[in-house]
């Protein structure tokens, strides 16, 4: 039950602050992919800063549950794709379309029934397609320690990189209004 | 940074900081937070009510948490949230983007039956690599991982060349 209660905290909690970004809101998204809208792409890029700071401390006192997903190279890249595509088109998440449903956007609301209906079709072909397109091309659970074999450099690494990337999304990126 | 430029959204780096405080709240207290999940959960309560011999018999659906779970919770919640963020705004909330408007024109059906595609692809692909945007790319990330990295990587290319695609110039709606 406790997990029910924190689960519901987390998701409200969430949920506001990506409303309050503006996330929620497909038409900033569009702008946001048609780089006419920086502040949601350097919001995501900072959050993954932070947070990465943040879980680093909560592991060196011994807190934390963390579980790296494999990198499988066709399967991760090919959901990749699908979902870019899917994406683009919606200016929707799996995040996002929740909140904006509760926000009373309609359009949310076809893509939350659309993403039921891709849900069990996946779920129906798990059996053929996991084997097929994930397992053979997996590398298993791979991190950037694994690459710098030290903790502290490979958080330094990650740090460095999004900086850059928040960096290029200012220079790059126009401003529309409205 | 005493300009909000996101105005009348927040401002990016105290949200940031916000955000990444519920995350290491939620790493802390349950483990990578995930929504692409909650669908997974959703599915998995409505076919354990009308087929259980079904919902038991696919991996998809015995590898996630039913519906009584913190990851059902969780995409609840943001629905909640969703609901008193948006009543508490100031911007009125619209049915369909005013960027769509401008190219596609006013017809809902056609906007309704893009974004139920749209849904239907992102939640396949989420579930064929194992996340979404939360759950592979911000969760992972922040864990260090490749695959977090490399599905970002994906997923940003993708969605920026389908909006070009799909907001060409030349697909401007006139009347």
């Amino acid at each position: 039950m406790t997990d029910i209660w924190l689960g519901l905290f987390a998701g409200t909690a969430f949920g506001f602050v990506i409303q309050r970004i503006g996330a929620t809101n497909p038409h900033k998204m569009a702008l946001a992919h048609l780089m006419r809208e920086p502040y949601i792409p350097q919001f995501m890029l900072l959050v993954v800063i932070f947070s990465a700071l943040g879980l680093f401390a909560l592991e060196a006192s011994g807190g934390g549950t963390t579980r790296v997903l494999p990198t499988s190279l066709v399967a991760t890249g090919l959901g990749g794709v699908i979902f870019g595509i899917g994406w683009g088109c919606s200016g929707y998440c799996p995040g996002t379309c929740w909140a904006a449903v509760g926000e009373g956007r309609m359009d949310a609301v076809f893509t939350l029934l659309g993403g039921l209906a891709g849900t069990v079709v996946f779920a129906h072909l798990h059996e053929s397609l996991i084997p097929m397109l994930y397992t053979p091309t997996s590398l298993g659970q791979l991190t950037l320690v694994d690459w710098f074999g030290h903790p502290g450099a490979a958080l330094g690494f990650l740090i460095i990189l999004f900086g850059v990337g928040v960096l290029l999304v200012g220079r790059f990126w126009s401003v529309q209004n409205g | 940074m005493s300009k909000n430029n996101n105005a009348p959204y927040w401002q990016v780096l105290p949200s940031a900081i916000a955000l990444a405080g519920i995350m290491v709240f939620i790493f802390a207290t349950f483990g990578p937070p995930a929504s692409s999940s909650g669908f997974v959960t959703t599915m998995k309560g409505f076919f354990l009510q009308v087929a259980p011999e079904y919902a038991e018999g696919k991996a998809h659906y015995r590898m996630m948490p039913g519906p009584g779970s913190w990851l059902m919770a969780f995409v609840l919640g943001m629905a909640i949230c969703g609901f008193i963020a948006g009543r508490t705004f100031r911007q009125k909330i619209e049915d369909m983007p005013k960027i769509w408007e401008q190219h596609y024109g006013a017809s809902r059906a056609k906007r309704y039956a893009t974004t139920f595609l749209g849904g239907f692809l992102i939640l396949f692909g989420a579930r064929l690599a194992g996340g979404c945007t939360l759950g592979l790319f911000l969760s992972g990330a922040t864990q260090l991982s490749l695959s977090g990295l490399y599905f970002g990587a994906v997923i940003f290319i993708t969605a920026m060349l389908t909006a070009r695609w799909v907001y060409s110039p030349r697909r401007v709606h006139h009347d």
